[in-house]
């Protein structure tokens, strides 16, 4: 069973706030030594009442929901048992709700632009004829998919379902870090960790006001509908999903369960000479209406994109493009997902909302400029390098852990394929406290909010918090040793 | 309904029944052979011949002993009639289907599958025992039940009855075959054993106390021969479960065509009078029989999992 720590001690224990180090980083929980932030401060209270053998005791019946729930995700191995318990970090973050308020309109905001961006640089290309955006940058984009356009999806939302990456430096700024757009997961385990949490913590939600989560799949499912090429009462909605073996097969199913949508892989579709999508049951063929695909676009339809691949349905893009059916998210959007792309996310907002963007973005140094890649080559050991089209965390360079051989290769890929890559500064995330061992340690972490558009736009209360469970690490990643908490949005009436 | 959905719940009904059946065939088979005295003509090689898989067993052994024939059907991944490979499929479809199944049905598969696995590994496959084989059986006859108790009696479920009851039609008439093997090729041996044969046979199938008590006569080949094809009520006789896939196919959407398939069935097998049959042309019988089996899987497939009209 993998999970935290289990806690095996006798002598009773109390947790002193003052005995708490966060290193010197910004931690959500506690502003200075024994000081708890205003809307923790509940929290950090009855963690104070508890003896660390109780605060063990709720860490197991954490444990053991998990297992009951049967909450996991999936690890690729050769090995028989591919599911693991989902690792969950019982004390929850606490966010202010004056504060979410804040990054709430920031992701909104955000997001509109965005979709209009996408939506311009597969039709008019206005911001490229206005030089706001490079078109070499569009034609050297691997997302960008030429076979897109032209096509205008409803309300002109191309990004549907997004999940914006935050995290808080060290000055307390919160960043967007990346955004998802994708297909986007960690959704459903944010709903499970408070139903967990709920478990092991219901005199806390009796205690205070914190934001229900719990309303985001109908909100998915309202946001789907309403993307129906028909007018219907009860459109066909389905989740296509790669099948068991892919990693975040247990949320495709979970959000189907949930939505009562069908839970569909690649075989189970088909395309008529009508151009329209059905599924096969065993009625017969079913129109299909509304498709929230988790398959890359890669892999969508070997007749448009990847021949070899198994995991879609021929035909699929000719049936989109001729309106017949709603792909959420839209085929080609990964082309706002580039991480050189992000670095123009400021300006997409200035230029098509004329607006100042409410939340920043990490400054970044683009390597394909000449001068900014000569700043990234003399400071790689403060940097962190990224590649353009990777996710998870792979294919990274983290400058202050890096050793000089991993630089040197760094160097020649950068200068070999700038275009590739971008570079940050290595932030000091935020941390908060998480059970390690008999203790409460400072952990690093970040939060990945969704965000649904449409008609409107829905953005979750809070979101997936995940922590990086090794000390000192950065790397939040499930897929690489990451865990995750609850996260609290706290109406605590006064200032954070 | 998922067609693809259904599909697997059709083959988790028939893959359990297979190992179900497999595991007591090997057991009553095992029984048999220490009955019979030496020199008579029943072989280890009828065995793999009434499981079907005759060619790929000479394809990779060499001879037909109690040894090579225990290993191909019990832990040859490479035979699709193996328990080992039934069972791995079986757990494949469960596994996949977990929204719609029970998730005991997964679990129970899997542990039976550790369990076999753990066994095979630890002793020569000729020392598999009454007792191991005998687990198997119960295993999978508690599965059945788990299934039967805990899901809704709805579409997916009667997926999973459709296909035990199509394995059971298919291993009774399997069972039927070896007795009409022997009688064509008549051993004078065997001939003055055809009440031992046939009372194996109907054990083979669990079927002898069933026997006893609804036909009450001595056990000859005929007379056996027509209980279990024509028996209404034994869960194992080929009416019986054709009646049973009639009534789970009804049940489903668009089942005209697969309903007459089934009736076809029934018809040949209620029109054919055994003493009539009995024995030249028993065997032709039983392949005809066969050959309508599959007909109706061919029909289920048609309807089912591969629609190809449009219907909204």
């Amino acid at each position: 069973m993998y999970l935290v720590v289990r806690l095996r001690y006798s002598q009773p224990m109390r947790i002193d706030w003052n005995q708490y180090d966060a290193g010197g980083f910004y931690d959500e929980m506690i502003s200075s030594p024994g000081q708890p932030r205003a809307a923790a401060r509940v929290l950090a209270n009855y963690l104070k009442s508890l003896s660390d053998q109780k605060l063990a005791r709720r860490q197991r019946a954490a444990e053991l929901a998990i297992e009951e729930m049967g909450i996991t995700f999936t690890v690729y191995s050769e090995g028989e048992n591919i599911d693991r318990a989902w690792p969950f970090d019982i004390i929850p973050r606490v966010v202010a709700l004056r504060e979410w308020r804040q990054i709430e309109a920031g992701l909104k905001q955000r997001m509109q632009a965005l979709n209009l961006f996408i939506d311009d640089v597969y039709n008019k290309q206005r911001i490229i004829r206005d030089k706001v955006f490079p078109k070499d940058m569009l034609t050297s984009s691997k997302d960008y998919l030429p076979q897109c356009a032209g096509v205008s999806p409803r309300f002109g939302v191309w990004a549907h379902i997004c999940g914006s990456d935050l995290v808080r430096d060290g000055d307390g700024t919160v960043y967007v870090l990346e955004d998802n757009l994708r297909v986007p997961s960690g959704v459903s385990y944010m709903i499970q960790n408070r139903s967990v949490a709920k478990r092991v913590f219901p005199e806390l939600f009796r205690r205070q006001a914190i934001l229900p989560v719990d309303d985001y799949p109908a909100a998915l499912f309202d946001m789907l509908a309403a993307l129906s090429p028909r007018p219907l009462d009860y459109p066909e909605i389905v989740v296509l999903t790669p099948g068991i073996y892919n990693s975040a097969y247990f949320e495709h199913a979970y959000l189907a369960q949930q939505m009562g949508a069908e839970l569909v892989e690649g075989g189970d579709l088909v395309v008529g000479s009508d151009d329209c999508v059905y599924m096969r049951t065993i009625d017969g063929l079913q129109r299909v209406d509304v498709i929230y695909r988790r398959v890359n676009d890669d892999f969508i339809d070997p007749e448009a994109f990847r021949e070899d691949s198994a995991l879609g349905c021929p035909g699929l893009l000719r049936a989109w493009r001729a309106g017949n059916v709603a792909l959420a998210n839209a085929p080609g959007c990964g082309v706002a997902d580039d991480k050189v792309v992000y670095t123009y996310v400021p300006d997409f907002i200035r230029y098509y909302l004329d607006e100042e963007p409410i939340l920043p973005n990490v400054p970044s140094y683009r390597c394909e400029d000449e001068k900014q890649r000569g700043h990234v080559l003399a400071n790689l050991k403060d940097l962190v390098v990224k590649p353009a089209n990777e996710s998870g965390g792979y294919g990274m360079l983290v400058g202050p852990q890096s050793t000089l051989k991993e630089r040197e290769k760094f160097a020649t890929l950068i200068q070999r394929r700038p275009r590739n890559y971008i570079a940050q500064p290595a932030l000091a995330l935020s941390t908060a406290p998480t059970v390690v061992g008999r203790h409460l340690e400072a952990r690093h972490l970040d939060l990945r909010p969704f965000i649904l558009s449409a008609k409107d736009t829905y953005v979750t209360a809070g979101g997936l918090t995940r922590v990086a469970l090794r000390k000192g690490s950065l790397v939040v990643n499930s897929s690489q040793g990451g865990g995750s908490k609850d996260t609290w949005v706290v109406d605590s009436g006064g200032r954070s | 309904m998922l067609s693809r959905v259904a599909e697997r719940l059709y083959w988790t009904g028939r893959y359990i029944e297979r190992t179900e059946n497999t595991a007591r065939l090997l057991n009553a088979f095992k029984t048999l052979m220490l009955d019979l005295p030496k020199g008579v003509g029943l072989s280890w090689a009828q065995l793999i011949d009434i499981s079907g898989g005759h060619d790929d067993f000479k394809a990779r052994y060499r001879s037909a002993n109690e040894r090579n024939t225990l290993a191909f059907m019990l832990s040859d991944r490479d035979n699709p009639g193996a328990i080992i490979t039934c069972l791995g499929l079986a757990r494949e479809n469960l596994r996949t289907t977990r929204d719609i199944a029970p998730s005991e049905g997964f679990e129970s598969v899997n542990e039976l599958l550790m369990f076999v696995r753990r066994r095979l590994a630890s002793k020569r496959p000729g020392n598999h025992n009454y007792e191991f084989l005998s687990q198997i059986v119960q295993r999978c006859q508690g599965i059945t039940g788990l299934l039967a108790g805990t899901m809704s009696q709805d579409a997916a479920y009667q997926f999973v009855r459709v296909g035990r009851n199509l394995e059971r039609a298919d291993m009774t008439t399997r069972i039927l075959d070896v007795g009409s093997a022997t009688l064509i090729a008549p051993d004078a041996e065997l001939e003055r054993l055809e009440h031992r044969l046939w009372t194996w046979l109907l054990s083979a199938l669990s079927a002898h106390q069933a026997y006893r008590q609804s036909v009450r006569r001595q056990v000859s080949a005929p007379v056996a021969a027509g209980y279990l094809l024509h028996d209404t009520l034994f869960p194992r006789a080929v009416l019986h479960t054709l009646c049973e896939i009639r009534a789970c196919l009804k049940q489903l959407p668009r089942s005209t065509s697969a309903v007459r398939a089934v009736g076809r069935v029934e018809r040949l097998v209620r029109d054919s009078d055994v003493h009539e049959i009995f024995p030249q042309t028993f065997h032709t019988f039983i392949d005809d029989l066969q050959v309508a089996l599959g007909d109706i899987h061919a029909s289920i497939q048609r309807t089912w999992f591969e629609p190809a009209a449009r219907s909204d």
